[in-house]
């Protein structure tokens, strides 16, 4: 059996990413011969007498006998004791996110519904009684058996009203149990780091994502305030508030 | 550097003189139609169905023109024309490195044209496919029978005039009969009754949905017939009816086990037709996690040929690898398998902080574990006697047949897109493209193993050069959703933003041809706008779908476990292979 | 035959729970799917912890029928004849969206989910699922398994489908 060298020319290439590109060959159509009928394969006498495969052998006792004494960790997780652990942009079971009173941020503009490639997404609208909301969901359901998990719907949302958590424990005996509706998708670990997944912000950019936040989606704690006659707290008690949950 | 290879350029002239030596068309026949210099991607004639064949016998023969690979063949519809249908066939010289693209105008009463087998032997099953998506009736070919959809199935599916969601139930009474090809006829000296065996679709050697029947004379496989089809999943159509962003996870899920490949073809292709550069970040992470993914493919590939001749140890070793693997491609984008890891315009998110050490890390892995595959399998007398000279097939045969990729490369061509046509980083640098002469099981084994570690070094070179700064996608609002904060509070972002989603991108009317290397051959996807924000027609060009036609040739001769040993060493990937 | 004994309820105790620790899958597997049920046998998931460790691809000898990936019109009466041939008890886990549901393929050649031809017990979503996700979906099967064992054996736990009002909720996260 013959290995033959690899044909192409090997160009020199500076290490940084400025070198400029080196002269190839444009095509690489390999030169010289080759057999047309394969080489007869001569065995030498080791082979011949299956030796070899004494050498396979031990490569396998290693790793037996490394994960049964203990000696090497051994690579199964242990699942559902052990869970393993996915980073914070897993494309998992989605979440809608509330605003501080309890009702979901979503305005029902439906961006989501329009960007989903699987079309699970069904939303009906209602009309929200403060004009800054308009409008808000009535029916807020998605098909979790339709659903490829692309994550299309949190790219699209302008309110960052679904995000994803990193929950993967998904499962349905009947097809009426998957379409999970606003009350599912609105789940109190809304806001515990841990659990949450793919979403529009990750921890590197929190601080600046927390005041934004607070900024845009609070008109309705600020409006309520303002009419309710309590002072609306300015920028230097919200830095010291923001420091403090920071810190 | 661009972002994708740019298609060489033959100078017409000389083409046009190989075809004036040969003489005898008539005129008007071969018809000029586009050109790098005007504006097209590769030069593009219009020949006439009747002088189709001899064009391209001239073109496959004549020596300044060597055109020996048929890369694709499809059919594309054009309701509002005079000639309603276009047959398409790519070209490839892979002497010349030169790509030329055919059409072959059709009238919606007469949707003929003659067969190019005797040409390539390549285009047996893309003719049957242009039969079967859009009822072009092709003279001469030994088999013109339904080949993606069931034989239950009424309609030609890519007509534009089909409705997507129309269904058709198989009954038993139209299930496929097979039909042999070159079946010798059967002697009186036959002692043995000849049988015809049914292996698949559902049997674990078939990979889940081949279904091979074959011949059997005693042991001997004297003639088989493939169907597939099990897998198709309308993949052109539903490019068809959602938008440019859209189609992304539907590319993911075609060769599912490299998915990052197919993102980055399709991509690649989009922006140079929006014309549009991913930035450095963005090209950068693309190499890399394209060279993860096609270590992850030849792994499965490995693992499971096998798997199928019963070497299960390195099925668990190769796919540990793969786990690691899943582990930054799921650090990066949030799935593991079927990632979506590309926008237009670049990638999905900013990579994680921890992209370098992660990376280095697989890296220090993937080498161990190979060895310990290879010190199991390499000089292992089993393997051997099951693997080398089994379905050899020679360089001249495996390009006629059309295929590329690692299996080309074992049978002594040395054709790869990275090399040939680079397109991201890969013309900066060192690497070095295996080739092997033997084109059998053993060689398309190890030419996989002889990748695995170019790949390697291609990302250690990489990762050397260090990350490039700057964002990760490109800062075009039409192009790219805009930022979230801009979108939260400028109402100009907010418009680009409901615009992008509802309408979809607008990519400018037009076609083009890009291609990839992935990890089983070229891969190719020939897009065509019409200007609005759903593709007019999007023609993928699998790297399996050629290879996979030869099988019936391959396993010629053999018994079924040469056949068992032989597919999985073509890695044949449904979700390619049947879209 | 003999009546209900104490012997004999022990016993089908006995057997129920061997049962249900040893189902031996049919992997059905088409598509993307089957590389994730690949990766749940690899060592890193490992599914012969749960009693799965004979993957047999054969209908006579197996449990349950995973069926993992797309399937289409072309595929269909061949996933009826391999789930007739199966022997009883046998029971049906649909993997990933498209097995399910279809998926995000509505087009003209694609099954909207295999519970046209065939009863499903256990639907898991995702595009794939992960590995965890069908061994979580395993899990339920397993619960499912026990409680109707049970019930036919007269006590009277009620199915689990009323009991679980949406597995989604289920896991391991607070309620």
């Amino acid at each position: 059996m013959t290995t033959a060298e690899p044909t192409t020319a090997g160009p020199t290439t500076a290490g940084d990413g400025q070198a400029a590109p080196p002269a190839r060959p444009r095509t690489n159509v390999a030169v010289g011969p080759h057999p047309s009928e394969p080489e007869p394969k001569r065995y030498s006498l080791a082979e011949r007498l299956y030796l070899p495969l004494v050498g396979g052998m031990m490569v396998t006792m290693k790793h037996f006998l490394g994960n049964l004494l203990g000696r090497r960790k051994s690579y199964t997780i242990e699942y559902p004791e052990e869970r393993r652990e996915y980073s914070h942009r897993y494309r998992g079971h989605h979440i809608l996110t509330t605003r501080p009173d309890g009702s979901v941020r979503c305005v029902a503009c439906f961006l989501c519904a329009q960007a989903c490639p699987a079309e699970c997404i069904h939303i009906e609208a209602g009309e929200h009684p403060d004009e800054n909301i308009e409008k808000y969901p009535l029916v807020y359901e998605i098909d979790m058996l339709r659903c490829v998990f692309c994550g299309y719907c949190v790219d699209a949302c302008p309110e960052e009203a679904i995000i994803m958590s990193n929950n993967y424990d998904m499962a349905y005996f009947t097809r009426e149990q998957s379409i999970v509706g606003k009350n599912e998708l609105v789940k109190p670990y809304t806001f515990d780091e841990e659990q949450l997944g793919y979403r529009p912000s990750y921890p590197e950019e929190e601080v600046r994502r927390a005041r934004m936040r607070r900024d845009a989606f609070d008109l309705v704690s600020a409006a309520r305030a303002q009419s309710e006659g309590t002072r609306v707290p300015n920028a230097e008690e919200s830095q010291r508030e923001e420091r403090a949950q920071a810190g | 550097m661009p972002a994708l290879a740019e298609p060489s350029r033959p100078e017409l002239a000389e083409l046009e003189r190989a075809l004036g030596a040969d003489g005898g068309l008539p005129e008007g026949a071969v018809v000029p139609e586009g050109d790098p210099s005007t504006g097209a991607d590769q030069p593009t004639w219009r020949v006439d169905r009747g002088s189709l064949v001899a064009v391209c016998r001239a073109l496959r023969d004549s020596p300044e023109t060597r055109f020996d690979l048929l890369l694709d063949a499809c059919g594309v519809d054009y309701p509002d024309r005079d000639d309603r249908f276009e047959a398409v066939y790519h070209l490839y010289s892979i002497p010349r490195g030169e790509r030329l693209r055919l059409k072959v105008p059709l009238s919606e009463d007469d949707p003929t044209l003659p067969s190019l087998i005797p040409v390539w032997k390549a285009a047996d099953w893309f003719e049957r496919e242009m039969f079967d998506m859009f009822g072009f009736r092709v003279e001469g070919h030994p088999n013109l029978s339904r080949i993606l959809c069931h034989e239950g199935f009424e309609g030609h599916a890519l007509r534009k005039d089909y409705d997507p969601a129309r269904r058709w139930i198989l009954t038993e009474d139209k299930m496929y009969t097979p039909k042999f090809v070159d079946l010798p006829p059967a002697g009186d000296d036959d002692m043995f009754e000849r049988m015809t065996v049914n292996i698949g679709p559902s049997h674990p050697a078939m990979h889940g949905t081949f279904r091979v029947m074959a011949v059997l004379d005693g042991e001997e496989i004297i003639a088989s017939d493939v169907e597939i089809g099990y897998l198709h999943r309308c993949f052109e159509k539903m490019c068809e009816t959602h938008t440019w962003q859209q189609v992304i996870p539907y590319t993911d899920r075609l060769n599912y086990c490299s998915s990052f490949i197919n993102n980055v073809g399709y991509c690649r292709v989009v922006e140079r037709m929006l014309g549009v550069e991913p930035p450095p970040k963005a090209v950068w992470a693309s190499t890399i996690l394209s060279e993860f993914s096609r270590i992850m493919d030849h792994c499965v590939c490995n693992g499971t040929t096998l798997v199928d001749v019963g070497a299960l140890t390195n099925f668990w070793y190769l796919f540990q690898i793969r786990e690691e693997i899943y582990g930054l491609l799921e650090a990066c984008f949030g799935a593991r398998l079927t990632v979506s890891g590309t926008r237009i315009g670049g990638l999905l998110a900013d990579l994680p902080p921890d992209f370098m050490e992660r990376s280095r890390k697989i890296l220090e892995m993937i080498p161990p574990l190979v060895e310990d595959v290879e010190k199991l399998i390499d000089k292992n007398r089993i393997w051997m006697d099951r693997s080398v000279g089994i379905s050899a097939i020679s360089g001249e045969d495996a390009v006629d047949w059309g295929w590329t990729g690692p299996c080309l490369r074992a049978s002594g061509v040395g054709y790869d897109v990275r090399r040939a046509h680079p397109y991201d980083l890969y013309d900066t640098l060192d690497f070095e493209v295996p080739v092997l002469y033997g084109g059998d099981v053993y060689d398309r084994y190890k030419i996989r193993m002889l990748e695995i570690r170019q790949s390697v070094s291609i990302i250690r070179q990489l990762l050397d050069r260090g990350m490039p700064d700057g964002p990760w996608i490109v800062d075009d609002p039409h192009v790219a959703l805009p930022p979230k904060d801009a979108a939260y509070n400028e109402m100009e972002a907010m418009i680009y933003h409901f615009k992008l989603i509802m309408d979809g991108i607008q990519v400018p009317a037009g076609e083009r041809y890009g291609m990839v290397e992935g990890a089983n051959g070229e891969l190719g996807y020939y897009v065509i706008s019409d200007g609005s924000g759903k593709p007019y027609r999007i023609k993928v060009r699998p790297p399996c779908f050629p290879i996979f036609s030869t099988f019936r040739e391959l396993i010629r001769g053999g018994s079924i476990s040469d056949a068992v040993a032989t597919l999985g060493g073509l890695n044949v990937i449904a979700g390619e292979l049947e879209r | 035959m003999i009546g209900e004994s104490w012997m004999t309820t022990k016993f089908e105790k006995l057997e129920d729970w061997a049962q249900r620790h040893s189902f031996w899958p049919f992997p059905f597997g088409t598509a993307c799917c089957a590389i994730e049920f690949m990766s749940t046998v690899s060592s890193h998931y490992d599914m012969s912890r749960f009693g799965s460790e004979v993957v047999r691809f054969s209908p006579r000898q197996s449990d349950i029928l995973i069926v993992a990936g797309t399937i289409n019109d072309k595929m269909a009466p061949v996933l009826k004849r391999i789930y007739d041939q199966m022997a009883d008890p046998k029971w049906v886990i649909s993997m990933g969206a498209c097995a399910c549901s279809g998926g995000f393929y509505r087009a003209y050649h694609v099954m909207q989910g295999i519970d046209e031809i065939i009863p499903v017990d256990v639907y898991v979503p995702g595009c794939p699922p992960s590995p965890e996700g069908l061994i979580y979906g395993i899990l339920q099967l397993k619960e499912k398994v026990a409680r109707d064992r049970a019930r036919e054996h007269g006590e009277g736990r009620p199915p689990v489908e009323e009991e679980v009002q949406s597995a989604s909720s289920g896991g391991t996260l607070p309620a």
